[in-house]
């Protein structure tokens, strides 16, 4: 009795299992199979990303790295064609207003690296969203962190005395 | 290449350089000195600039900490509100108020602590990863992606300026990221001077007019601070250490 009801029960299985196959089969026909999740696209309306979306997806991690350390060690924080950034990734990528954070399956980096078991730990310290009110979309990839003209040193009316000698860093710090 | 040739272009260098120097003076005795301050956004940062401080202690008022809540506020640096334990003594502090009380006079002055900014950084020289560096126009700062959060920099440093993050940071800015398990300390607000900008604390200081704190390149004779060195001085703190700190006091 036992070995009848196991025998049934692998027979439910297989015919389920030949189910599932078909309906799978009628699924795809005619479209590509694809299990990858859907990476949220630009809510700002930019159609093109700074790369090639096949080259982004294969390379996005280099371009990042290599610009992290022109903007930390050099100071390079300038906008250009060849800018690449976190910052800007996120800026475009993820809706300024969202509660979807980090390690949510609809969060931009996410949804990919979820599916691929990739653990990264960027947003350990960098934000996982846009700035409120700071963050600029598009392709700023400083926000609006440019000063206004008030905070700069101020050109001085004062009369020049060059005859005096500036402070030397170079013998101060022999002294 | 034949003599003339060689004259040719000498003369319409010198021309060149004349023009040069008469676009860059506006009128006599008044230059526009954001010309050598400002550096071309997509260049690399360069020793000819050294950015300081000048802090003066009269001006600095007791009790005052607009700048302690303006670095805050500026580079995301919020208590971490940890449910089992206090941490108001462990948390990041990038700038703090001091008090110096004389025992003789029982005069007191107040001033504000933070990062010397050193010509030779102890916490460079101790760092076994090469996180703590200095960049070329004298700014110290930690690469996050490369510090592993030893702490020898913290020893090393005899401004107790630096801070190590214990708790995980949730509320970042973007252009400042912050994380658990590493070092920090003041940047001078490198984000707003890399783009011509002043660092927040001493934008906080004139605002609550107290004007105690001045920013700029001390290698630059035309800088407000360097005309202020030349004129009144500036103390460093622990001079015989010979680091030839980017911040100095005056009244101390």
């Amino acid at each position: 009795m036992q070995q009848l009801n196991k025998r049934m029960h692998n027979t439910l299985i297989t015919i389920a299992g030949l189910a599932m196959l078909a309906f799978s089969a009628f699924a795809f026909a005619g479209e590509k199979p694809s299990f990858a999740p859907k990476v949220p696209h630009p809510t700002n309306g930019s159609t093109e990303c700074v790369q090639p979306e096949d080259e982004m997806k294969k390379n996005h991690m280099n371009y990042i790295l290599h610009q992290r350390d022109k903007t930390m060690h050099d100071g390079i924080r300038a906008e250009s064609k060849e800018s690449y950034s976190l910052k800007k990734c996120i800026n475009c990528h993820v809706p300024e207003d969202t509660e979807v954070r980090f390690g949510d399956d609809k969060h931009f980096c996410s949804s990919c690296h979820n599916f691929t078991s990739v653990s990264i730990d960027c947003f350990q310290c960098h934000m996982d969203r846009p700035m409120k009110g700071k963050g600029v979309k598009g392709n700023n990839p400083h926000g609006a962190q440019t000063t206004p003209a008030a905070n700069k040193t101020t050109i001085s009316s004062d009369i020049a005395d060059t005859s005096k000698t500036v402070l030397d860093t170079k013998e101060a710090g022999n002294e | 290449m034949s003599n003339s040739d060689v004259n040719i272009s000498r003369r319409s260098f010198v021309e060149k350089s004349a023009t040069a120097a008469a676009a860059l003076t506006i009128a006599p005795g008044m230059f526009l000195h954001t010309v050598a301050e400002a550096k071309p956004a997509d260049q690399a940062v360069n020793s000819s600039v050294r950015w300081g401080m000048l802090i003066d202690t009269a001006k600095c008022a007791s009790g005052c900490t607009a700048c302690v809540s303006a670095c805050n506020t500026e580079n995301g640096i919020t208590p971490s509100n940890h449910p089992d334990h206090d941490n108001t003594r462990t948390d990041p502090q990038w700038i703090r108020k001091v008090t110096l009380r004389d025992k003789q006079t029982k005069h007191e002055i107040s001033l504000p602590m933070l990062c010397q900014h050193c010509e030779k950084p102890p916490c460079v020289d101790v760092c076994p990863t090469g996180a703590s560096f200095k960049r070329d126009d004298g700014i110290v700062l930690v690469d996050r992606h490369i510090c592993i959060g030893c702490r020898y920099c913290m020893m090393a440093c005899p401004y107790k300026a630096r801070s190590f993050v214990h708790e995980t940071v949730d509320n970042t800015v973007d252009y400042q990221p912050r994380g658990k398990g590493t070092v920090e300390s003041c940047t001078m607000c490198v984000h707003r001077v890399d783009e011509g900008g002043t660092p927040a604390c001493v934008e906080a200081c004139s605002e609550a007019e107290h004007g105690a704190m001045i920013f700029g390149d001390i290698k630059d004779p035309e800088s407000e601070i360097s005309k202020e060195l030349v004129k009144h001085g500036g103390k460093q703190i622990r001079a015989d250490l010979g680091l030839n700190t980017g911040v100095r006091y005056r009244g101390i």
